[in-house]
């Protein structure tokens, strides 16, 4: 593995970037939209580079916390961040799903403007990462982005029989 | 991010990407998707040794992702679905996390529009 791939997400919204900015940045709008299923509550959100965002998502009685640092705020277009799941004060830890995941992810969100619609583009790459950390990452965007090719049709017939068989 | 349950062990997924970062090993997993085949049948069409075939097949099979058959001479490797089910739907539940939260994002986005355009008639 000599390069470290990036997870790539896009999507179009039918909204201007200032208004998808608003969403992104404003803690009563992101409360509303961010975490699905979850009752989410900003406990912090200082935009500027530097600053956190801290956010709990609430599920039942279960809790889920996430720490935010701002490290560019450029508004309507460009939002870049180090993004990692934490316990209730606000530690990084790593995930207790997959102990190599990466702690800190740089998350990097630009908005362009087309016809008065949004496209968005968020990225993520491991930031100062562990060779295990980076080899886990790149194991599973690899794996599951490119490196399958006819293999990917593969993985989803065995999901399908998978379900199938409960 | 809420998790979701696996049937296998989650340690295990590490090592999973562990056996699924290697090219070859990725591609003895599509020709054991064709079918269970022995140590010398996988080692043809690479310019690998049988040696070191049986290296890559003791990674995948201590990752759960494919079985061994022990009765038999040739000892055949067969596809384990499971692990492989998990790994992919490790990144799946990332993905969906995001395109949940987007479809609500599409909905206040609309509102927040009418609020706007509602506001301007107003004006």
């Amino acid at each position: 593995m000599n390069e470290v791939p990036t997870y790539v997400l896009e999507r179009t919204f039918n909204a201007p970037p200032e208004l998808v900015w608003r969403t992104w940045t404003e803690p009563e709008l992101l409360g509303r939209w961010y975490g699905p299923g979850a009752e989410t509550v900003v406990h912090r959100l200082d935009l500027k580079p530097g600053g956190l965002w801290l956010l709990e998502m609430r599920w039942g009685d279960k809790s889920n916390y996430q720490r935010v640092e701002y490290l560019e705020v450029t508004p309507p277009e460009r939002l870049v961040w180090l993004h990692s799941v934490t316990d209730a004060a606000w530690n990084v830890i790593s995930n207790p799903m997959m102990p190599d995941w990466p702690r800190v992810l740089l998350t990097t969100v630009t908005l362009g403007d087309e016809n008065g619609q949004t496209k968005m583009r968020l990225t993520w790459v491991p930031h100062e990462a562990s060779e295990a950390e980076i080899a886990c990452f790149s194991a599973a965007i690899d794996g599951m982005d490119k490196g399958w090719g006819s293999g990917m049709k593969l993985l989803e017939q065995l999901l399908a029989e998978l379900q199938a068989s409960g | 991010m809420e998790l979701i349950s696996y049937k296998i062990k989650p340690q295990n997924l590490d090592a999973v990407f562990a056996a699924l970062a290697d090219p070859t090993r990725r591609e003895i997993l599509s020709r054991l998707a064709t079918g269970e085949a022995s140590v010398n049948e996988i080692a043809a069409p690479f310019d690998i040794s049988q040696p070191a075939v049986s290296k890559h097949l003791k990674v995948l099979e201590r990752a759960g992702l494919i079985v061994r058959d022990i009765d038999k001479q040739r000892r055949p490797a067969r596809l384990k679905a499971d692990a492989m089910a998990a790994a992919v739907s490790w990144l799946e539940q990332f993905r969906g996390f995001w395109q949940s939260s987007f479809d609500q994002l599409d909905g206040l986005l609309e509102e927040l529009k009418r609020a706007e355009a509602k506001g301007r008639e107003n004006e």
